[in-house]
């Protein structure tokens, strides 16, 4: 006797219809796409694998609007937040809202593209690639983003060009009167041997509470090096369900560093697939979090073919109640020998009450691979602050120090001096909040 | 300036006794030199003294220019005057050597209503007392004792010393681990610092450090207790006959419990 349960699907948590608007053809197709999955895709709850240390109250407790019918304020001026070394290279985007005047792109080389999709959806690029590279099974929040998004951005790298410039992609959200969703996307081209750093951002501006769900694909084609920086600032009420996915051709290099300060539900679902031999990638993170917020990283290191260097370092602070989860995957298909594979995950756990799970997981069906991976769980070591303490600081600043030290490995990943000093204050903070 | 009573410590939060009686006066202007067995007590005595959380007082106290200290934490006896260098230096990785000398020393500062330096006037601070034990400037920027030698982290341990100005220094076994050269540069650096207002509290097991910096007092320590005090010659009469031949003097004495 089966008893076949109505389960609940994203929709359930979402005021009225999800319904394109967009002009592009090919975006519609993507959105009729997404609502197809939508209908047919269970939400999530604590009996699948993938969610099981997860609280995904604040969206199932909630729901959230489009974004026009939720009054949200003026964004106001927000030039403190743009980079000083992305001042002609930046896009921005207001609760998922391409600004055009907010944003400023100038003088890049020749036939780069750093602009809106919709403005670019007839260019072959986006034709071709936008929505392909997403790839999640069973998921909600890939095919929520695909069936919502009108707009994102696009940038397009062609062969052999350098962007010295840093391209600063910056998400902001304002505050309402209700809780909306946004689903801002990004699609990446690197042609090959092209290069560029991302700083992909997502700020709060006010402590309200939305969702935020980003899809981001790379292409990278032969040869291409990308440095991509993701800072989730979001609200503290605001849950942020993302999906960076990245697909390597030969010879290609892509690095992402993901911090994480702000949210009270934060999922991350980072994935990188080797298309070809001889990639190399990273998969970094960094997460400071407090209070009562959940922090999950869920990650694929999906190597399909043979010589590839890959490497996860996975660094949690968390204080208060905080929660952090990490499940770290990676994958060696069985003819996919010579591969250098590195993952770790370290937690510092600040507090009693707060908890960490973690498991990184090896599926390696190749023989020939050097594969590591470790994780540990730690408080500040007494020693260590005992000999601080001893030559005259504080308990609290020997704690912050000892925090500060832990963190700043991934901060000095960051390639770009303002995003680092900005990390580093954000780091200060966090320890300094300890103190209240 | 530093007098200790009968001092009693034990383990915190377990029933091992350490320390058991402990009496030292220490006036300013005297070098001391503590020498004992392994597992006597040494290293404990200087890390009770210094605030270390581990241990707690059961009986006794510690005075420092007349105030009881035995209640203050670790960083507020530093503040006072306070410095241990330790047997085994603690690697800390992430934070450098000027970020923590700097912070240390501001803090102490304000404490006593000093001037703080400013980045520019430390750095000019701490580049002269790299002098002080011939080190490297490549070593402020390095973290913390991570990845330095033995000899590099105990040299850097009397650097430190040398930066934060302590008016009395427990120097646990700062010579073991010393080639003969860097002990050398140790000991004058040592001896530069010394003077007629600070004091020095030397642990060793060598008398060969002892005739580098030469102590006023030689303090044996056998089972948690200061047996036996002396001057220079205790350290060598322990040199030619050992701790066992002291101990069996004493028994006959009736001077041991
Ligand atoms: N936290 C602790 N827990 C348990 N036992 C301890 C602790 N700290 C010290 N001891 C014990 O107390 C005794 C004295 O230790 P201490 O380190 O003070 O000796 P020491 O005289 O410095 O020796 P050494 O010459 O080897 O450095 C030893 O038996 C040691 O094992
Ligand atoms: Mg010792």
């Amino acid at each position: 006797m089966s008893e076949v349960i109505q389960r609940d699907t994203m929709l359930s948590y979402i005021t009225g219809s999800v319904e394109s608007s967009a002009e592009s053809v090919a975006i519609r197709a993507i959105n009729e796409r997404g609502r197809e999955d939508l209908e047919n895709t269970p939400f999530p709850t604590r009996k699948d694998e993938d969610w099981r240390f997860v609280d995904l109250k604040s969206i199932t407790k909630s729901q959230f609007c489009k974004l026009e019918e939720a009054n949200a304020a003026d964004v106001g001026d927000i030039s403190d937040h743009y980079l000083p070394e992305a001042m002609n290279c930046r896009l921005v985007f207001v609760n998922g809202v391409y600004s055009e005047e907010l944003s400023s792109v100038e003088d890049l080389p020749n036939n780069v593209i750093v602009g809106n999709l919709a403005a670019n959806a007839d260019n072959n690029s986006v034709k071709e690639h936008l929505g392909t590279i997403t790839n999640y099974d069973d998921d909600v929040f890939a095919p929520f983003n695909d069936a919502a998004f009108t707009d994102g951005a696009f940038i397009y790298v062609p062969e052999e060009t350098v962007i010295r410039t840093p391209i600063h992609i910056l998400n902001v959200f304002t505050d309402a009167e209700k809780a909306f969703y946004a689903t801002p996307r990004l699609l990446y081209v690197g042609e090959m041997f092209s290069k560029s750093t991302i700083i992909e951002e997502h700020i709060g501006l006010a402590d309200n509470q939305y969702l935020n769900v980003p899809v981001t694909e790379f292409k990278m084609f032969t040869g291409s090096n990308v440095h991509h920086a993701r800072i989730q600032r979001d609200s503290k009420k605001a849950s942020h369900v993302s999906r960076p996915i990245a697909i390597l051709d030969k010879n290609a290099e892509y690095h992402s560093y993901t911090i994480c300060l702000g949210a009270k539900l934060f999922r991350n679902d980072p994935r990188v697939i080797q298309n070809a031999e001889e990639v190399n990638f990273t998969v970094d993170g960094l997460v400071l979090i407090d209070g009562d917020q959940i922090a999950d990283t869920h990650s694929i290191m999906d190597h399909r073919f043979a010589h590839a260097g890959s490497h996860q370092l996975h660094k949690v602070v968390v204080n208060d109640s905080a929660h952090s989860v990490f499940n770290g995957k990676i994958f060696v298909a069985k003819d996919a020998q010579k591969i250098d594979s590195f993952q770790e995950n370290r937690n510092l756990l600040l507090s009693e009450n707060g908890k960490v799970n973690t498991k990184p997981q090896l599926e390696i069906f190749a023989d020939d691979v050097l594969c590591s991976h470790g994780a540990t769980i730690g408080q500040l070591q007494d020693e260590e602050v005992f000999y601080l303490q001893s030559r005259g600081l504080t308990e609290q600043k020997s704690r912050e120090l000892l925090v500060y030290a832990f963190a700043l490995e991934s901060v000095e990943s960051m390639e770009v001096e303002s995003v680092e000093k900005l990390l580093l204050n954000e780091v200060i903070e966090y320890t300094n909040r300890d103190e209240k | 300036m530093l007098e200790i009573k009968n001092l009693h410590a034990k383990v915190e939060g377990e029933d091992i006794h350490i320390l058991k009686g402990v009496n030292l006066k220490v006036n300013a202007g005297e070098i001391h030199a503590i020498m004992g067995p392994n597992g006597s007590g040494k290293s404990t005595l200087s890390k009770v003294v210094s605030g270390h959380p581990e241990y707690e007082v059961t009986e006794g106290e510690i005075l420092f220019n007349g105030e009881d200290i035995t209640e203050l934490d670790a960083d507020e006896r530093a503040h006072l005057g306070l410095f241990l260098a330790f047997q085994y230096p603690v690697e800390v990785p992430g934070i450098t050597n000027k970020t923590l000398l700097r912070e240390a020393y501001n803090t102490i500062a304000r404490a006593n209503d000093r001037e703080e330096l400013d980045p520019i006037e430390f750095e000019d601070y701490i580049i002269e007392k790299l002098d002080v034990i011939n080190m490297k400037d490549e070593f402020l920027s390095r973290s913390i004792n991570t990845g330095f030698s033995g000899g590099e982290k105990k040299k850097n341990e009397i650097f430190q010393m040398a930066v934060l100005n302590p008016t009395l220094s427990f120097l646990d076994e700062t010579d073991s681990g010393l080639d003969i050269d860097a002990l050398k540069v140790v000991s004058d650096g040592v001896n530069k610092i010394a003077n007629d207002e600070n004091a020095i509290v030397m642990i060793t097991h060598y008398q060969r450090l002892l005739n580098y910096i030469k102590p006023d007092h030689v303090h044996v320590m056998m089972g948690g207790k200061l047996i036996k005090s002396g001057g220079f010659e205790l350290a060598e009469e322990l040199e030619a006959n050992g701790y066992d031949a002291l101990e069996k003097e004493l028994v006959l004495n009736g001077e041991a419990q």
